[in-house]
């Protein structure tokens, strides 16, 4: 069974020799980077760099998936974003795209144009999985991911307003998230006709430290719900933060999966939501991945499958500047705790 | 003036902030002002105090992030009106502070938080705003001959400018008290780092800038 069938059937729930190692998120790495001697920025703007980048995790070290693009501003370019993407940095400097004008000035400033396929850095992302496709497709599974729509939000109009407005003004802010949710089923749908394998769906402005429950259940749930009702599957829905008192909303939604950080007691979520649900998670990208030792990194797999997850997925992006032996042992306890 | 006036006027500022009730705010501060109270009695045992109960109703897990931003706000509209009328020499706080949110993150609501604490205990706030060049902070700070420099990140790749900004800052103007702030940033990182307070959430951050203010302020002012 090679990596592409093994995460197909995790999907569905079927049978499978061991729990997969992937991620919905990106997962390229520094030692990624010097095999084709890129910088972190070059990456985000070109095609080809972008699906050659995405490929090395799976041909380093063996994780099982390949995922672009790398960055969170697609969607807010293509709504009339600016972003920067540092590219006067230097070639070992590793600093994520970042949103440097905002699309909108109120929720009812959002406009969004036709053929979003042809918009922004879209193109760029849609040649790129072709790419991987070919490169790596016959074996491991492609994808990439969205923003959910309150982290959409946030990308495009000031966020300090966003979580004022959220409070005093739902109305305003429910329909422009609606907007947001119509947008966002669109995308995740021409990325599923380009051939992805799955879609995550990263709503990671939403978290608990954030907002109150309450206001999970009745301003970020609904468009969540809108989005998965509406792209095709299988999709995951990826939050960060404190999430066990929201797990159960987060099933609701409608996704195929969930993807939980390492705040979260997989085995408690496990016990709430039933052995029906597909769980992923909850390995720590830079407190175990980067800063932790080899035994560290075993145990919190052994922690992550003992509590019963369908596959180990990072909490978040796996940062790049984390260490070769620390990727291969990351892998290989999978591989080890994984069994069926 | 009547003490029990005093204790009334403080109560509603301070309930004004908590329920982030702008209105109540400036009428208080306004009454504030119309008996004769100190603005600055006004300011940090009325608006100051209601920013404290509102940092503990977040740890709670009562407020979350957008009841603290309005809470911000009935501060600010209590704090237009009754600035103007601070003494001058209450404020004899020398030199400044140098804020902001370090290169890759352009998360600010906390520095923005920390920065009005500041403001409110009458510092000169030198805010250099979000993604902010590491070698800036380190600029500025000597410019300005700062007092204390502090530093948000809220996302842990960013965080790691941190360090190398404080050993910057260390080795060029060593009496400066260093602030860092945000989600990633742990005591030990802060311990291990040579911080000289940190926090990890914008209230707690908050917190943190009203116990340094009153350190300051007393060894300035030679206060209580």
């Amino acid at each position: 069974m090679n990596s592409k069938e093994r995460v197909k059937k995790i999907f569905s729930k079927k049978k499978v020799d061991r729990v997969a190692c992937f991620s919905g998120m990106g997962n390229v790495t520094v030692e990624g980077l010097k095999k084709y001697d890129y910088a972190f920025y070059e990456i985000h703007l070109d095609a080809e760099k972008m699906a050659n980048a995405a490929c090395t995790s799976y041909e380093l070290y063996g994780f099982e998936c390949a995922v672009a693009p790398f960055d969170l501003g697609i969607e807010a370019e293509v709504l009339g974003a600016e972003m920067n993407f540092y590219t006067h940095k230097r070639k070992e400097d590793i600093v994520y795209p970042t949103v440097k004008k905002k699309a909108i000035e109120n929720p009812g400033d959002l406009s969004v144009p036709e053929g979003i396929a042809e918009k922004g850095r879209v193109p760029v992302v849609l040649k790129a999985l072709e790419i991987m496709q070919k490169k790596v497709g016959d074996d491991v599974p492609v994808a990439t991911y969205i923003l959910g729509p309150y982290t959409l939000a946030g990308q495009i109009m000031d966020l300090e307003k966003l979580l004022k407005m959220s409070f005093k003004k739902p109305d305003e802010i429910n329909a422009l998230l609606s907007s947001l949710a119509d947008f966002l089923v669109e995308l995740g749908n021409i990325y599923f006709d380009a051939g992805i394998d799955y879609l995550t769906v990263r709503e990671m402005g939403a978290p608990t430290d954030v907002l109150s429950p309450r206001m999970f259940r009745n301003l970020i749930l609904p468009h969540l719900k809108e989005v998965f009702s509406g792209v095709k599957r299988p999709s995951v829905l990826h939050i960060c933060g404190d999430t066990n008192i929201i797990v159960e909303l987060m099933w609701e939604s409608g996704a195929t999966a969930i993807s939980v950080e390492q705040k979260n007691d997989v085995a408690k979520t496990r016990e709430k939501l039933g052995d029906e649900a597909i769980i992923f998670g909850n390995i720590d990208p830079f407190g175990t991945l980067v800063q932790g030792s080899v035994e560290n990194i075993r145990s919190a797999v052994k922690a992550a499958i003992d509590g019963g997850v369908d596959s180990v997925w990072p909490g978040c992006d796996i940062w790049p500047a984390v260490p070769k032996e620390n990727m291969i042992a990351y892998v290989k306890a999978v591989e080890e705790f994984g069994k069926r | 003036m009547d003490e029990e006036k005093r204790k009334d006027i403080l109560e509603r500022l301070k309930n004004g902030v908590v329920e982030f009730d702008e209105d109540m705010v400036r009428e208080a501060a306004q009454e504030a002002l119309d008996v004769g109270m100190d603005a600055l009695d006004a300011i940090m045992n009325g608006l100051v105090a209601g920013m404290e109960e509102v940092g503990e109703l977040f740890d709670k897990g009562e407020y979350f992030v957008p009841e603290v931003l309005m809470c911000a706000d009935a501060l600010y509209a209590g704090l237009d009106i009754l600035k103007p009328h601070v003494k001058k020499e209450d404020i004899k706080v020398s030199g400044q502070v140098v804020i902001g949110v370090v290169e890759g993150d352009v998360h600010d609501i906390g520095k923005n938080l920390v920065k009005m604490m500041f403001e409110v205990a009458g510092f000169e706030v030198i805010d250099l705003g979000k993604d902010v060049p590491l070698e800036k902070f380190v600029e500025e700070s000597l410019n300005a001959n700062a007092d204390i420099v502090a530093l948000s990140a809220m996302m842990t790749t960013t965080m790691l400018g941190m360090p190398k900004v404080i050993e910057m800052i260390r080795e060029k103007n060593p009496n400066a008290k260093i602030l860092i702030g945000g989600a990633p940033v742990s005591k030990e990182s802060a311990e291990k780092w040579g911080a000289d307070g940190w926090a990890p959430d914008a209230t707690n951050a908050v917190k943190e800038a009203i116990n340094m203010v009153r350190g300051l302020k007393k060894e300035v002012m030679g206060e209580e």
